[in-house]
């Protein structure tokens, strides 16, 4: 913290330079600049209120392109105030039955597998809610939604899923039966981003309907009163909630857009917003000392790892290379220091949260023995230099990372000079976001630092069968084993969870052996929030912290620990 | 008459060479509109190809090219590939924030270099310490400024709020003017610190010009030349300067806007970018050419209009 007598030592230079001169016009400015400075501190009380349930005043990171849930591509929070999936996820991860009366399973005999090989889901919805013009929600929005997506004259997001349904039948208003063509196992999520409503867009171009993309009719517990562009979106409780008169607690949400990420902490600091969800990891320090604010940390559904490109960079097709790569990293180091311990180590690309998720698999220790003896079974030999090589190839290869990450450059930095020590050579290059995503979709790299963000659902094909390389799938490792893409094609045709989650623990297990990526940490989901905030839980997901805003009640202090 | 129509005439082809070129950098960047949808592992090949297909970004560069050529002189500047609204819509929704900015900053800027560069060419110990502010000035980062004043004013002191245009509660006119001061005083500083070194020069210039001395022999003082007779004439070339300057500045606030969330065009730039938005780039692009051509246009006639000696050499 700056005092107030530093200030003095910043104007005393400034009260010279006046001086010698004539001391008069500079005490007249020093008394306007006085004046001035008077009229702002009037003006500010007003800006810094306290978080309460009339008002709460969140920093977002970003203005969110449209509100339609199905068309965005960024995070959904300000939408999934608004408009309700039939299902969400909760800060464990677990899917949570939101419009849906239930979670439809093989058990409950929700889910049918057909002979001929489809499935048939039926959806049960809730009964009673009504969207925010007091229409009822019913089995005709989950029809028309599947059949607004599948029609293709608009531009939804993502269709993953949805192509995989022939038809929808509405037996009645609350039931919906989805019928796939195929046996689709994560068909829990396929209503994460709810419904669009029948009443309101059938027949139109849903691309040109911007009174709902700009403001859609939900069911949620708020609703959109204001978007003044550039500058916030405010949000009002709904009267008539379904779950009850008692919910939401908070009357208002303001989402302020406060794209720079240091603008965004200092008007935390000074009380202009009370919420800022995911804190990037290198302000969480600064953010500590702060008694207005809490911390809420949750594992994420995500982890950083070297992506090490086989295609591009041959050397790496040698499983022993990849291994030795794993052990000449000292995880701990990086996490006790760089990340000053926010994160914790992880071993593969399914995280602790999930339910598919494999403990027991192969971790590969610290150790540089190791590394330096598998490079030399491998064939790389240290020249004078130290450096390794093979047949006059030095084993030399670009790490890329995005640039503007503060805490990545410097693991990236990290794990050069680890490299270093066993005689790799890496040399770091910085891409800025927009053109990274270019770079990798591409494949014109060697390796990678970044991470994988994950919904609820834990299909990893796209990332690890050998068939789903760019621009199929997100396989840029470019790695391929065929009994790992056989146990991965075969979880995803299995429904039942206790056995797609064995699948899937086996093909953790493969890919721990052979090592396409370096698996580094989990990535950490921070929020900071009002210290009176009650019920804030926090997400792993895209789902977003807002998935309980409903429940969020300012209390008094004293009943939240920090 | 006949100058000012030349001077229009060469306008024209220049902003479509200009318009080419920005086409095809824009273009030539690396990613598109689509390459952020890529982070979405639930995005698939079949979606990016439907969605370039649908923004039309699956055509040949040069028909896109003259496509977007041919309905923007018709007024016709597309929507937004980030939210599907109209650029135009975009554009003008964000013209009120900036004009307030750069208007009042530019207004200030003014001031404070007529006073500083007046004072400088009179008193040797204004002009040291106007040149070691000015140097200080231009050589300060304006994020960086931005971002110490808000810690300063705002954080510490809690005098000033920290960004925005106005608080949500309580949002009058001593809210509004609180909110301008921080960007206003890094825009000002920005500027006047080039500006006033310039005034000072053609103040020095215009005062070892034969009628000052003509005037110093007749015994009148010498603030009294510089006022009535020196600033004059160095107000000129400073005019230029100022209009040049400002031209650049209603479009390129960019950082400031950035740093103090100012809704204002630049933040909308920045967002653009960052999105590979071409329609909103392109619209943004040819409005600051167009911007800088006509103030730049502007301030030629204006000094053929207050120079006599500009007239006759053409």
């Amino acid at each position: 913290m700056i005092a107030i007598p530093r200030f003095r030592a910043f104007g005393a230079p400034l009260g010279m330079t006046f001086r010698f001169r004539s001391p008069v016009p500079g005490s007249r400015v020093a008394r306007v600049v006085l004046l001035a400075v008077l009229i702002g501190a009037c003006a500010r009380d007003a800006s810094r209120a306290g978080p309460s349930n009339a008002l709460l005043i969140v920093g977002y990171d970003r203005e969110p392109d449209t509100m339609n849930r199905y068309a965005t591509h960024i995070l959904e929070d300000i939408q999934s105030c608004v408009v309700e999936g039939l299902v969400t996820n909760d800060e464990k991860m677990n899917v949570v039955p939101v419009l849906a009366a239930e979670i439809p399973t093989i058990q409950n005999g929700g889910v049918v597998l057909r002979p001929d090989g489809g499935m048939d889901v039926r959806w049960k919805l809730r009964p009673g809610v009504k969207w925010h013009d007091g229409k009822p929600h019913t089995s005709a929005d989950v029809k028309f939604t599947v059949d607004a997506i599948n029609k293709g004259d608009w531009k939804p997001e993502s269709t993953d899923g949805f192509d995989r349904i022939a038809s929808v039948d509405t037996p009645d208003s609350l039931t919906a039966i989805v019928h796939y063509k195929e046996v689709y196992a994560p068909y829990q999520m396929q209503f994460f981003r709810g419904t669009l409503p029948k009443h309101l867009l059938d027949g139109r171009n849903i691309d040109k309907a911007n009174d709902y993309n700009r403001n859609p009719l939900g069911t949620g517990p708020y609703r959109i009163v204001e978007w003044k562009t550039g500058e916030y979106v405010l949000l009002e409780k709904v009267k008539e909630y379904w779950r009850g008169p008692e919910y939401p607690k908070i009357d208002r949400i303001l989402f302020r857009f406060l794209p720079n990420t240091t603008t965004r902490i200092n008007q935390l600091k000074s009380g202009e917003v009370h919420l800022v969800a995911l804190v990037p990891w290198d302000k969480i320090r600064e953010l500590r000392a702060l008694a207005s604010v809490r911390l809420n940390q949750v594992l994420g559904n995500g982890y950083e790892h070297v992506t090490l490109n086989e295609k591009h960079f041959p050397p790496f097709q040698d499983v022993r290379v990849r291994q030795a790569l794993a052990h000449a990293i000292d995880r701990e180091l990086l996490v006790r220091t760089i990340l000053d311990s926010l994160v914790t180590t992880v071993d593969g690309p399914i995280q602790p949260l999930s339910w598919a998720y494999e403990p027991n698999v192969k971790r590969y220790a610290f150790d540089t023995a190791a590394s330096n003896r598998l490079l030399q079974e491998a064939g790389w030999k240290r020249g004078p230099d130290g450096m390794r090589a093979k047949d006059g190839q030095p084993l030399a290869f670009t790490l890329i990372t995005q640039a503007g990450f503060a805490i990545r450059e410097n693991v990236a930095q990290t794990l050069q000079r680890q490299f270093r020590d066993v005689g790799v050579n890496a040399s770091v290059k910085l891409i800025d976001g927009t053109t990274i995503s270019s770079v990798w979709f591409s494949g014109e790299f060697d390796a990678m630092l970044h991470w994988w963000q994950s919904g609820a659902d834990p299909e990893i094909t796209l990332f690890f069968a050998s068939d789903r390389t760019p621009p199929a799938g997100r396989n840029i490792n470019y790695f391929a084993d065929d009994s790992l893409t056989r146990v991965l094609y075969a979880s995803d045709r299995t429904v039942d969870q206790t056995k797609r989650a064995e699948l899937l623990r086996t093909a953790q297990r493969r890919v721990a052996e052979l090592v396409p990526e370096l698996v580094l940490y989990n990535t950490a989901k921070i929020d900071a929030v009002p210290a009176s905030l009650r019920n804030f839980k926090g997400n792993p997901t895209n789902a977003g912290p807002f998935w309980n805003v409903h429940e969020w009640t300012m209390g008094s202090e004293s009943l939240n620990s920090r | 008459m006949s100058f000012a129509a030349r001077r229009l005439a060469q306008a024209i082809p220049l902003l479509l060479i200009i318009s080419l070129l920005v086409f095809g950098l824009i273009h030539a960047a690396p990613g598109g509109p689509l390459s952020l949808y890529l982070d979405n592992p639930n995005v698939r090949p079949e979606d990016i190809e439907r969605l370039k297909r649908a923004m039309r970004l699956d055509k040949p560069l040069a028909t896109q090219y003259l496509s977007w050529l041919a309905s923007f002189v018709r007024g016709d500047w597309g929507y937004s590939y980030a939210d599907g609204r109209p650029v135009t819509e975009r554009m003008l929704e964000r013209v009120p924030a900036t004009l307030q900015l750069v208007g009042i900053s530019t207004l200030v800027a003014v001031i404070v270099s007529i006073v500083v560069g007046v004072g400088a060419a009179l008193r040797r110990g204004v002009d040291h310490a106007a040149s070691i502010g000015a140097v200080a000035g231009l050589s300060v980062p304006v994020f960086w400024l931005g971002l110490v004043l808000q810690l300063l004013f705002s954080n510490t002191l809690g005098w000033l709020p920290s960004s925005g245009r106005a608080s949500f509660v309580g949002g009058g006119l001593g809210d509004r003017l609180a909110h301008l001061v921080l960007p206003v005083t890094v825009l000002a500083v920005a500027h006047a610190a080039g500006w006033s070194r310039y005034l000072r020069g053609s103040v020095r210039l215009a005062l070892a010009q034969p009628f000052a001395n003509a005037a110093r022999a007749r015994g009148v003082t010498e603030t009294r030349i510089v006022l009535r007779h020196a600033l004059r004439l160095a107000l000129l070339p400073f005019a230029t300067v100022v209009l040049l300057d400002a031209s650049i500045m209603a479009s390129g606030a960019v950082v400031t806007e950035s740093v103090f969330a100012w809704p204002g065009i630049g933040s909308l730039f920045t967002e653009a970018l960052a999105k590979r938005d071409y329609t909103v780039l392109m619209a943004f692009l040819m409005c600051a050419s167009v911007a800088v051509v006509t103030l730049s246009f502007l301030a030629d006639v204006a000094v053929h209009a207050l120079d006599p000696r500009t007239r006759n050499a053409s």
